[in-house]
């Protein structure tokens, strides 16, 4: 395991949300997904999407895979982006936009605020309609003329929302004078880097798992 | 879809490479070849948008004007394969390198710039600060208004305003409406109290 983080650093963010802590000593991968109840299959999966940016599964992979167990990993990542990555953000956000000219910072803020909003719609979105919509399909009991148009409005939300992060990165890089704080603003792009990159990662968890997963759920009980 | 050929005389290589090149989406390698031989007649049949050619299929005195072999293509794009030393001046033909080390990362971009030049190909540089024009299409955008309003305004095609506007994203780096009238204001382009 150590070893595959060492390599693949961004693979960090992924332990906690599926419930395994560091300091595993030299245990492998095998041993700690048994340890800590993750689905070895599952763990491969959420990790080829961490590394290879040009990784489609195979319907039978994500077959071999818990569903219910990616829901809650997808879950945690929300609470994650929520509860830390978006508090750290804004820590260095209010600090870049002190010295600032009032008239400027506000309307920064103000943008970045809608952005957030727009994400966490999106988060709730999911948790109280895709996720539920899925859970259901995968207990037995399925409705055959359930109403798959959730599967569509899906794609279009992430797009958005990996641009509007992008354009506050492009702001906040080639835009703000450079009067403020030199190291706060770098500091505050690396944040927004790797949040930019988990997020995008995340937003592929859903399409190329969760969407095509939906899919062939939906063409199976239509046979 | 991207199409390209390889031309690289080591088959350890040429495998590897169009190896890398399946995984990335939205690439299709129409044919590669360990030799020069009617290079140019499956090229004109299978029309290739890209060529990956190790500069070192040719002998050293021809190097020079490999892209005049190709005359009669003009819309080929030349990734040179580099696998051992060559005269900078030779390289100076290709659109793009690819090198022994570079990962699949490395070589996705090189092929997503030539791509890019193929499909920016008449545009100016990235570099330029936004015209007076793109200038005047950015305040309107910023105003909300639309497309069709943005012509009337400024007596232009609607047509002309899309042109404007992907230049404006391309050279700021910047999508929404809503970003780029935060750009607009701090580059004193419009004032706060401008925007409805």
């Amino acid at each position: 395991m150590a070893d595959a983080i060492n390599q693949y650093h961004s693979l960090l963010t992924v332990l906690p949300r599926l419930g395994m802590p560091l300091g595993f000593g030299e245990k492998s991968v095998e041993q700690l997904c048994a340890e800590h109840h993750v689905s070895l299959p599952l763990f491969t999966l959420i990790s080829r999407i961490y590394i290879q940016t040009n990784y489609f599964p195979s319907i039978d992979e994500l077959r071999q895979c818990p569903m219910q167990d990616l829901l809650q990993y997808l879950y945690q990542s929300h609470k994650d982006y929520l509860e830390n990555k978006f508090p750290h953000i804004e820590q260095h956000l209010s600090k870049l936009l002190e010295p600032m000219d009032k008239k400027y910072s506000t309307l920064i803020a103000n943008f970045y605020a809608t952005f957030k909003e727009k994400l966490v719609k999106h988060f709730q979105y999911e948790e109280e309609v895709i996720f539920p919509y899925m859970r259901q399909f995968m207990s037995e009991n399925v409705n055959a003329d359930s109403d798959s148009r959730h599967s569509n409005a899906f794609r279009e939300q992430h797009d958005d929302i990996e641009d509007t992060l992008n354009d506050l990165t492009n702001l906040l890089l080639k835009y703000i004078p450079s009067n403020s704080s030199s190291s706060e603003r770098v500091d505050m792009l690396m944040d927004m880097y790797s949040l930019s990159s988990d997020i995008e990662r995340h937003a592929m968890m859903e399409d190329r798992i969760l969407l095509p997963y939906i899919q062939y759920l939906e063409s199976q009980c239509h046979d | 879809m991207i199409k390209i050929a390889i031309a690289e005389p080591s088959q350890m290589l040429r495998l590897g490479l169009g190896n890398m090149l399946r995984e990335l989406p939205e690439v299709e390698i129409v044919f590669s070849t360990d030799n020069l031989n009617s290079l140019n007649a499956r090229i004109s049949a299978l029309h290739p948008d890209i060529l990956i050619l190790n500069p070192q299929l040719y002998e050293y005195a021809r190097r020079a004007t490999i892209r005049a072999e190709f005359d009669q293509l003009p819309n080929l794009r030349f990734v040179g394969l580099i696998s051992s030393y060559c005269d900078s001046q030779h390289l100076k033909q290709f659109s793009g390198l690819i090198e022994l080390n570079d990962d699949l990362q490395r070589v996705k971009s090189t092929i997503n710039q030539v791509i890019g030049a193929i499909q920016n190909d008449s545009d100016e540089p990235d570099t330029d600060p936004l015209s007076d024009r793109e200038k005047e299409v950015l305040i309107c955008l910023s105003k909300g208004l639309k497309n069709n309003e943005i012509a009337d305004t400024l007596n232009i095609s609607v047509h002309t305003v899309i042109t404007h506007r992907k230049n404006i994203v391309r050279k700021t780096g910047i999508k929404s409406v809503a970003a780029l009238t935060v750009y607009a204001i701090l580059n004193n382009l419009i004032e706060e109290k401008d925007i409805i």
